[in-house]
């Protein structure tokens, strides 16, 4: 009886009607999933980048930092050890933040112009994905995985880091030079999630141009990305003896972190002084988050961005050297 | 029955050259279709505007759906293989399956499962530790694992040895072809398949040269070979082909009756891989 009501069941359903497509949240992540499967460089280089700081700053690098040579100046030993340890947390995440911009701007380049290259594109293409949100899922890897695993890197980096750190102090075999402090520690994450976070949404047009040229260029994209702003410029001068697009290719590259950290970038805050070292998270006083999120260019950028986005997605749709 | 595909007066021009030519086909649902003709005929030209691929001229329904314009419901309904090698070596089986499970509302993973166990590829592998055959194999198993009302096939055992070849048709016509499903198949080795099909179109120089179902080329087709005296007699009844074979002549003829050929010679039905030849021939000398 079971055996006949399952035979039925069997057979209704391999004829039933269209199934429900899948979810969207399922087939976006499963379209994120595939480009980290692809290009695997997006979280090895993190790690790696971040393993080898450990090794570096926890079992060999310690005994080249000299605490007591700096003066003190009246501050509290505990306040230096605590500093000392903030930037350390820095010194294990800047690293990889450099190697994420190199490794998101690599990715951004070649995503859509692998596929193109290998053919995949028509295996990719011959599967009930649209164009849009292929395109939006390269973009959410570029501008929002990648960076999230970087910084979950050197986060969970840090803290092996430190571990390893007070085993060593605790067995005596390191001088007990930092001082744990989790407000601190939170405040320099904090530091870093914002300048991230920054970063994300102002480098977003030149993300978003370089995967408009990986899904255009014809022979190369590696080519145009690296030559075009070289020799634009210098084009530029010779015709017109102006440099507006110089100007211009530096202002889209530097000028937000001006508007968030103006003392800092115009050299006036210093983290390691005569005076002793201050802690990371003192950027935060720095900071003015505000002025930098509601920047007219960053949201002018992030239009752009919108707007060659589109065009990507609408390349793709004839895109094929086949 | 109704139309899978409906092509009125397709056109697709790349700069001057007319790669389709006002083209019109139709093909009908349960039905597996060859697609014939030379190299640069147009075959991957109309499935590349079959399939959304391409942007075109004229009139096309796939499914009821224009590919221009709605491609990615087609994309739910229909499947293709363009080629062989298109799966990104980087990717292993396994990611393969879970990709597609992930995507493809009518993706049926233990339906893949099944037919990859019954081959030599592991599950662990990358596509680019995989022979061109066993590459082939998986691509099979991904798409004979999808529900799909149209299965679209551009060359897909070009360059295989005879056994994989052989091995694929197989899988395909026995596991997978049903009067629900249609497919779609360019070939250039047509004696390979020609039993395989139930219709077949010729096309050349963007048009079509020949539209018919397997059942109707015999009533439509005649082959007559005849001993070289006779051939003047058979000439007068204006053969479209001729060729000498050992001595004696083959001629091709449309729409004669049997009773008038008989008595000249031995009567058959053309093979389809004649008949192309014979068609192919006479479109080179138009």
């Amino acid at each position: 009886m079971n055996s006949t009501l399952a035979t039925v069941a069997d057979a209704t359903a391999r004829s039933a009607a269209p199934p429900a497509a899948r979810s969207l949240a399922v087939r976006l992540l499963t379209l994120v999933r595939r480009e980290f499967w692809e290009h695997r460089y997006l979280w090895i280089a993190p790690l790696a980048v971040e393993g080898l700081l450990i090794v570096l700053g926890a079992i060999v690098g310690h005994r080249q930092i000299h605490i007591e040579d700096t003066d003190f100046d009246g501050w509290p030993l505990h306040a230096q050890k605590v500093a000392a340890f903030t930037i350390l947390q820095w010194m294990l995440s800047v690293p990889v933040c450099v190697v994420l911009m190199g490794a998101v701007s690599w990715y951004a380049l070649d995503c859509l112009y692998a596929e193109r290259k290998d053919r995949s594109i028509l295996f990719w293409k011959s599967l009930p994905v649209s164009d849009g949100l292929t395109v939006l899922s390269k973009a959410v890897v570029a501008l929002l995985a990648a960076p999230l695993v970087a910084f979950l890197v050197a986060l969970v980096g840090f803290l092996v880091f430190a571990a390893i750190l007070s085993l060593r102090t605790a067995a005596g075999g390191v001088p007990a030079y930092f001082s744990w402090d989790l407000i601190e520690w939170a405040r320099t994450e904090l530091v870093m999630l914002i300048l991230l976070t920054v970063a994300v949404l102002w480098y977003a047009p030149i993300v978003a141009a370089l995967m408009l040229l990986s899904v255009w260029a014809r022979p190369n994209p590696f080519l145009w990305a690296f030559l075009a702003p070289l020799v634009a410029p210098i084009l530029e001068r010779i015709a017109f003896g102006t440099h507006y697009l110089a100007s211009f290719l530096y202002y889209r590259t530097f000028g937000i972190w001006g508007t968030l950290a103006h003392a800092l970038t115009q050299g006036h805050i210093n983290i390691i002084t005569h005076h002793g070292l201050h802690p990371i998270g003192t950027l935060l006083d720095e900071f003015n988050i505000a002025a930098a999120l509601t920047d007219i260019d960053l949201w002018l950028g992030l239009a752009a961005a919108a707007v060659m986005l589109l065009v990507a997605v609408r390349l793709r749709r004839y895109r094929d050297d086949s | 029955m109704t139309a899978v595909i409906e092509a009125h007066g397709l056109t697709k021009s790349y700069g001057a050259k007319r790669a389709l030519d006002a083209v019109s086909f139709s093909i009908a649902s349960g039905r597996l279709v060859g697609l014939i003709g030379p190299n640069g005929a147009g075959k991957t030209t109309a499935l590349k505007a079959i399939l959304g691929l391409t942007p075109f001229d004229g009139g096309l329904r796939v499914l009821g759906l224009d590919p221009r314009t709605q491609r990615d419901a087609l994309m739910r309904e229909v499947c293709f293989m363009a080629d062989v090698a298109v799966l990104p070596r980087w990717l292993r089986v396994e990611q393969a399956l879970e990709f597609c499970s992930g995507v493809h509302p009518r993706f049926d993973r233990s339906v893949a499962e099944g037919i990859l166990r019954k081959t030599d590829i592991r599950t662990t592998s990358r596509v680019r530790e995989l022979s061109k055959g066993m590459v082939t194999q998986l691509h099979l198993a991904l798409i004979m694992a999808i529900d799909a009302r149209l299965l679209v096939l551009d060359e897909p055992t070009l360059g295989l040895d005879l056994l994989y070849r052989r091995g694929f048709y197989d899988t395909l016509l026995n596991d997978y072809f049903d009067k629900s499903r249609t497919i779609l198949l360019t070939t250039h080795q047509v004696e390979e398949v020609e039993n395989l099909f139930t219709d077949v179109i010729f096309i050349d120089h963007g048009q079509v040269l020949l539209e018919a179902s397997v059942e109707d080329l015999g009533g439509r087709y005649q082959q007559l070979t005849v001993a070289a005296e006779q051939a003047e007699r058979a000439r007068a009844l204006h053969p479209f082909y001729e060729r000498e074979v050992f001595g004696r002549v083959a001629m091709l003829f449309e729409g004669r009756s049997a009773a008038e050929l008989r008595p000249l010679g031995e009567l058959r039905t053309p093979s389809i891989a004649d008949l192309f030849v014979a068609k192919m021939q006479r479109s080179e000398r138009t």
